[in-house]
């Protein structure tokens, strides 16, 4: 297969802003920090609120009744306006597995903070799932160098 | 964890990654010109669409369970995006990022195994 193209790439994509805080890596590493604070937020919310009965249980409505889904909202909402911004400059293919950094940072925030216990074994698949993202992440990278 | 929550949790990833596609075509459109602005618009409102969607069932999904046993179901997402990518925004990858494509699957087995 040839390296990553995408015919539709605007030409900034090959030229980032010089300013290291525009840096679409930059972005994706603070995107990756805010969306791990939204989703300890969001856990947070989601716990703090009388659990429903049906249909209703398996949708989060009810959880906006909580502060701490507010703020994980806002944290969302930042993030996600990162993520447009690298969106912009950053093939997707690149971008995405970068920023499941997040699977090392949710589990340990998570470990951390919320006192979740997570198994050796479950460790271990966290583990392998983040090698696969490395697998991905390092040959695209490199692929990228040569555009 | 139920059958009906991980149906769910995958259900969830296929609305992120489906938000994403999304996304992107809009952002490709952006810097074209002359700018296709219905486009733009139309792909970032489907985005934005499915990943309410998705961010509403995974609240949901976190009040039923533990959050390190639900989020490592996102590990999917790379697999699913970087193929959807593939198909929809003709994005290539090297020969050997399949294998970490593999190694994504099998971690995921042994976290939902656990």
């Amino acid at each position: 297969m040839d390296a990553p193209v995408d015919s539709q790439l605007p030409d900034r994509a090959k030229a980032p802003p010089s300013n290291w805080f525009l840096n679409p890596y930059v972005q994706i590493a603070i995107g990756a920090l805010l969306v791990t604070a939204s989703e300890l937020l969001l856990w947070r919310g989601a716990q703090a609120v009388v659990q429903p009965m049906g249909i209703a249980k398996w949708l989060g409505i009810d959880a906006l009744a909580s502060g701490w889904t507010w703020l994980g909202i806002i944290t969302y909402v930042l993030s996600f306006i990162c993520w447009i911004y690298v969106l912009r400059y950053v093939p997707l293919s690149i971008a995405f597995p970068a920023i499941n950094i997040v699977h090392v940072l949710v589990p340990v925030g998570s470990w951390l903070f919320l006192h979740d216990h997570i198994s050796p074994m479950r460790w271990g698949g966290i583990a392998l799932v983040l090698v696969g993202i490395l697998l991905i992440v390092g040959p695209v990278a490199r692929a990228e160098g040569r555009l | 964890m139920s059958a009906l929550a991980i149906t769910f949790c995958i259900v969830c990833q296929f609305l992120l990654v489906i938000g994403q596609l999304f996304l992107k075509h809009a952002m490709n459109g952006v810097d074209l010109t002359p700018r296709p602005w219905r486009r733009v618009i139309w792909n970032f409102a489907a985005g934005v669409g499915a990943l309410t969607l998705w961010f509403f069932l995974w609240v949901g999904l976190m009040q039923q369970s533990a959050l390190s046993r639900i989020f490592p179901f996102e590990g999917l997402n790379p697999a699913l995006l970087v193929l959807g990518a593939w198909i929809f925004l003709k994005e290539r990858l090297p020969p050997a990022a399949w294998v970490g494509v593999l190694m994504i699957c099998v971690g995921i087995g042994l976290v939902t195994a656990s």
